[in-house]
C-alpha cells in the first residue's frame, strides 16, 4: 500500500505495492501497510508526507547522504542517496568496499558471486561451523559498515531505550532506538498499528508486545510474514531468559531499563538470528530427529520415561539440534518452538559444556509468566541431557537421574549410535530408491550394523537425486516433527543452502498465505529450482529440483520421497513417545 | 547488552518554537551553532555519552518540536523520560511564561510515579542576544518561579556562544540519574505445577 507524499488527498493509492526507485527517500519510506486492531488492513499516507511528522525529518537529515559515492561504485548513482539500501550482511569481520564492488548485494538478497559484498561463510557447512562472534560493537548508525548489513534486528523498550541490536553498540544506538519507538508510538497514538514500511528493497518490520518492541530491517526479500515469525522467535528467546514478568517492571516504572537483565546473552540472539538462515525449524514450527534405530530410540525413550515419574517435567536427549529422545510427564507437552529456543539457549552457552548446570529458564509456549528449572548436562560432546523441573532445589535429585540415564545409555549402547548416527548423516537424495523393487534396500539404513559401510560409500558429493531431485523437507503434521535431506551437489555451500532455505521460507509463506490459503500444491520455477510443496492433512513435503527437470518426473519423485519417509518413519521420527497433542 | 554496566537516560526537552532546543542540543552534542533556523519536525534524536562522577552515562536526547500541532505527539514521547528540560527564550516573555504549560502538559502525558520530584531543570537561552538589552525576562523572576515548583536547577546558557551549556546538561544528568530507582524489582514466578502447570491461554498468547 503506496502513497504519493505529495498529494495527501490521495491516502489510499493501494496500486503501487513497491515504490518506484527513483522515488525521494521519503516517496520510499512512505509506503506503510498497518494494521488496525482488528487486524484490517488500511492504507495510511499521511505518516511522512510534507515532512509534517517525524521520520521523514529523521531519515532525510541523517540518514541518506552518509554513503559514500565511491564506495559504492557504479550502479549506485541511479538509486539516490539511498543510505538505507546499501545495507548488507557481512556475516564475518566487516569486508572493505573494494571500489569494484557494487555495494549493491543488498538489492538481491543473496545473489551472485559477482556482486561486491557477499556471505563471507562460504564453503562452510552452516549450522557446525559457525561461532558467535563479537558483533561489531564500534559501529552506530552512522557507520557505512552498519548500514551495508542485510538485516538487523532491534529490542527496545517502550520508551525508546535500546534493549538489543544484532550489529552495533546498543548505547550509540539510542538515538536510532529513539526513532523506532517514535514511528510505532506515532501510529499507535493514532488507534493503528504499524506493521511494515517498505524503503525501496529494505523492508522494516514491527513487533509489539506490550512494552517491549522488537524491529527487523532487512533486504534480504523474505517475506512479511517470515520476519515476523522470526522476530516472534527472538522475543520468545527473550522470555525463555526472563519470563513475561518484566513487563511488571515497566508497568511500575516506564523508565525501566532492561539491557542489564540480559547481559551476556549476546551470543543466544546472534546464534538464534543465524539459525534463522539455515535452520528450517524456525519457519516450519516442528523439530527434527537424529536418525536412530527403532530399537536405540526406544532404550533411550524408556529411561527418561522411567525418569519422568520421578517429579521430572521434562526429560530431553539431544545431539546439537536434533532430537534423540524426549518425554513428558504426564500432560505435559512440549511445543516445538519452545525446543528450539532452549536448543539454542543450551546451544548457544559456551558454559553449559564445560560444567553440568542448574538454570532457570521459561519456556514460551509452556508458560511465559514463570520459570522453569533446567538441569543441563553434556554427556559428550555433542549430545546432551535437559532435565526439566518445577523446583528450584531438585539440582542433586536431578543429577542422581543425569547418572542414572547415563549409566543406561552407555550400556545400551545408545551414545555410540548417537555418534554413528551424526557421522552418516541423514537422508541423502542419491539413495531415493529408484522404484519399489528396490525400496527394501534403503528400509532400514540405521537399524543393522552392516550398513554401517555404507555411509563411506555414499557417494556424497553426488549429482543430486533422481529427476534432478536436489532437497527436500518432509514435515509431519501429526507428529510436529520434519525430516531434511542433507544437502549435496549443487547446493554444497552455504550461500546456496541459505539461499535454498529461503527460498522454501518464500514457499511456505505463500502456500500458508492468510489471504488467498492455504494451499494444496505449489510448483514454481524460476532461474534457480524447481520448487514443489504438497501439503496434505498428514504432511508437508517442499522439494527442490534442477531448474530443467521435468515436471512429471518430478512430481513421480515426491510421490516416491513421501513413500521413502514413511519407510523410514521408525527411524527418522519420535513415534509415540508421549503424548504430543498440543 | 553490554559487558559494564552502563546507565541510559531518556531526556526530553520541551519548550516553544524557536527558543533554540536544537541549537543547545547541537551545541551540546556537535559543538556546533548555526544562525539559521530549521524548525524541528516532529522530533530528533541525539545521543551523547558523558561521565558524571566516575559513572558513565549515555544520554538519548529527544529535541521536540515546539510548534503547537505536534503535541499530538504527547505520551508516545514523553513516556519514560528520566528527566525534562524547559527551554525558554530570555527575550520573549511569552515563551518563559509558556513554560507552567510544557510541565504541567509533561506530567499529565509521562505520568511519572511521583510527580513532585520528577527531574526538570529550566534553561533560559539567548542570553548573548543583542548584548542582553533586549532581555524581557530577569534572572530573578525565572529562578522565583522555579523555586516555586520545587527547586528546579535553572541555568541561563548560549546556545551560540556555548555558555553554560555543558554545565547545565552535567547538571542534567546527575538530576535524571539521582531519581532513578535504587533496585528494580525483577522477581519472576515458578511454575507451579499442582495449579495446572501450563498457563491458560490468554488473548495475547499465539495460537498453534
Amino acid at each position: 500500500m503506496a502513497s504519493d507524499p505529495n498529494s495527501t488527498d490521495h491516502p489510499s493509492d493501494v496500486s503501487e505495492p513497491i515504490p518506484n526507485p527513483s522515488h525521494t527517500e521519503e516517496e520510499r519510506l512512505a509506503s506503510i501497510s498497518l494494521e488496525e486492531p482488528e487486524g484490517n488492513h488500511v492504507a495510511v499516507s499521511r505518516l511522512l508526507s510534507n515532512g509534517s511528522s517525524l521520520p521523514a525529518d529523521f531519515h532525510a537529515e541523517d540518514e541518506i547522504e552518509v554513503v559514500e559515492e565511491e564506495l559504492l561504485g557504479e550502479g549506485s548513482s541511479s538509486h539516490g542517496g539511498g543510505g538505507w539500501r546499501e545495507i548488507s550482511e557481512q556475516d564475518g569481520e566487516a569486508v572493505p568496499c573494494s571500489p569494484s564492488s557494487s555495494g549493491y548485494a543488498g538489492e538481491r538478497g543473496s545473489s551472485g558471486p559477482s556482486s561486491g559484498i557477499e556471505e563471507v561463510d562460504d564453503g562452510v557447512n552452516l549450522q557446525d561451523d559457525w561461532v558467535p562472534r563479537k558483533r561489531h560493537d564500534d559501529e552506530d548508525d552512522a557507520s557505512v559498515s552498519w548500514r551495508k548489513r542485510k538485516k538487523h534486528f532491534f529490542i527496545l523498550s517502550h520508551s525508546g531505550k535500546p534493549i538489543y541490536s544484532r550489529y552495533g553498540d546498543e548505547h550509540k544506538l539510542a538515538g536510532f532506538s529513539a526513532t523506532l519507538q517514535a514511528i510505532i508510538s506515532f501510529v499507535e497514538n493514532g488507534g493503528d498499528r504499524v506493521k511494515f514500511v517498505r524503503a525501496g528493497k529494505h523492508q522494516v518490520v514491527f513487533l509489539v508486545k506490550g512494552p517491549i518492541y522488537l524491529v527487523c530491517i532487512s533486504c534480504t526479500e523474505e517475506p512479511y510474514e517470515a520476519l515476523k515469525g522470526q522476530l516472534e522467535l527472538i522475543y520468545g528467546q527473550m522470555l525463555l531468559i526472563l519470563t513475561k514478568s518484566v513487563n511488571r517492571c515497566f508497568e511500575k516504572n516506564p523508565k525501566f531499563d532492561m539491557s542489564p537483565l540480559l547481559g551476556g546473552t549476546d551470543a543466544v540472539f546472534s546464534s538464534l538470528i543465524h539459525a534463522f538462515s539455515w535452520n528450517p525449524a524456525t519457519f516450519l514450527h516442528a523439530y527434527t530427529c537424529l536418525p536412530l534405530a527403532y530399537s536405540t530410540r526406544q532404550a533411550a525413550g524408556a529411561i527418561l520415561q522411567d525418569v519422568a515419574d520421578s517429579g521430572v517435567l521434562f526429560a530431553i536427549l539431544m545431539c546439537k539440534h536434533k532430537v534423540v529422545s524426549l518425554v513428558g510427564a504426564q500432560k505435559a507437552s512440549l511445543h516445538p518452538d519452545d525446543m528450539l529456543l532452549l536448543a539454542n539457549f543450551i546451544l548457544s552457552s559456551e558454559s553449559f559444556r564445560t560444567s553440568e548446570s542448574f538454570s532457570p529458564i521459561c519456556l514460551p509456549r509452556y508458560n511465559p509468566m514463570a520459570f522453569l528449572y533446567a538441569y543441563v548436562h553434556y554427556l559428550d560432546e555433542d549430545t546432551y541431557l535437559t532435565l526439566l523441573t518445577t523446583s528450584s532445589d531438585a539440582f542433586y535429585h536431578l543429577k542422581e537421574c543425569r547418572l542414572r540415564i547415563q549409566g543406561v545409555l552407555v550400556k545400551s549402547n545408545v551414545l555410540v549410535e548417537v555418534q554413528r548416527s551424526m557421522l552418516d548423516g541423514g537422508l541423502h537424495v542419491e539413495d531415493l530408491p529408484v522404484d519399489s523393487s528396490r525400496r527394501s534396500r534403503s528400509v532400514s539404513p540405521y537399524s543393522s550394523q552392516e550398513n554401517n559401510i555404507s555411509g563411506s560409500l555414499r557417494p556424497h558429493m553426488g549429482l543430486g537425486g533422481p529427476a534432478g531431485l536436489w532437497h527436500f523437507i518432509y514435515r509431519s503434521i501429526y507428529l510436529d516433527q520434519y525430516v531434511s535431506s542433507e544437502f549435496s551437489s549443487p547446493i554444497n555451500n552455504s550461500a546456496q543452502q541459505k539461499r535454498l532455505y529461503r527460498a522454501y521460507q518464500k514457499l511456505f509463506a505463500s502456500m500458508h498465505d492468510k489471504g488467498t490459503g492455504p494451499h494444496k500444491t505449489q510448483y514454481r520455477r524460476d532461474e534457480d529450482y524447481v520448487l514443489l510443496c504438497w501439503i496434505t492433512q498428514d504432511f508437508e513435503l517442499y522439494a527442490a529440483f534442477d531448474p530443467l527437470a521435468d515436471k512429471v518426473s518430478a512430481i513421480k519423485t515426491c510421490n516416491r520421497v513421501c513413500q521413502w519417509v514413511r519407510d523410514l518413519e521408525n527411524e527418522i521420527f519420535l513415534l509415540g513417545a508421549s503424548p504430543f497433542s498440543w | 547488552m553490554a559487558s559494564r554496566r552502563r546507565t541510559l537516560l531518556k531526556v526530553i526537552i520541551l519548550g516553544d518554537s524557536g527558543v533554540g532546543k536544537t541549537s543547545l542540543m547541537n551545541q551540546y552534542v556537535n559543538r556546533k551553532f548555526s544562525n539559521q533556523y530549521k524548525a524541528t519536525i516532529g522530533a530528533d534524536f541525539l545521543t551523547k555519552e558523558v561521565q558524571v562522577e566516575d559513572r558513565s552515562f549515555t544520554l538519548q536526547i529527544w529535541d521536540t518540536a515546539g510548534q503547537e500541532r505536534f503535541q499530538s505527539l504527547g505520551v508516545a514521547f514523553y513516556r519514560g523520560a528520566d528527566c525534562c528540560v524547559l527551554v525558554y527564550d530570555v527575550n520573549s516573555m511569552k515563551s518563559f511564561d509558556n513554560l507552567n504549560n510544557w510541565r504541567e502538559e509533561f506530567l499529565i502525558q509521562a505520568s511519572p510515579s511521583d510527580p513532585e520530584n520528577f527531574p526538570f531543570i529550566v534553561l533560559g537561552n539567548k542570553i548573548d542576544v543583542d548584548g542582553g538589552n533586549s532581555r524581557v525576562v530577569s534572572e530573578k523572576k525565572a529562578k522565583a518561579w522555579c523555586a516555586s515548583k520545587g527547586n528546579i536547577p535553572y541555568f541561563e546558557t548560549s546556545a551560540k556562544e556555548g555558555f553554560n551549556v555543558e554545565a547545565a546538561f552535567e547538571c542534567i544528568a546527575k538530576n535524571a540519574f539521582k531519581n532513578e530507582p535504587e533496585e528494580n524489582m525483577y522477581l519472576p514466578n515458578t511454575v507451579d505445577v499442582t495449579a495446572g502447570g501450563r498457563q491458560q491461554r490468554s488473548a495475547s498468547s499465539c495460537e498453534c
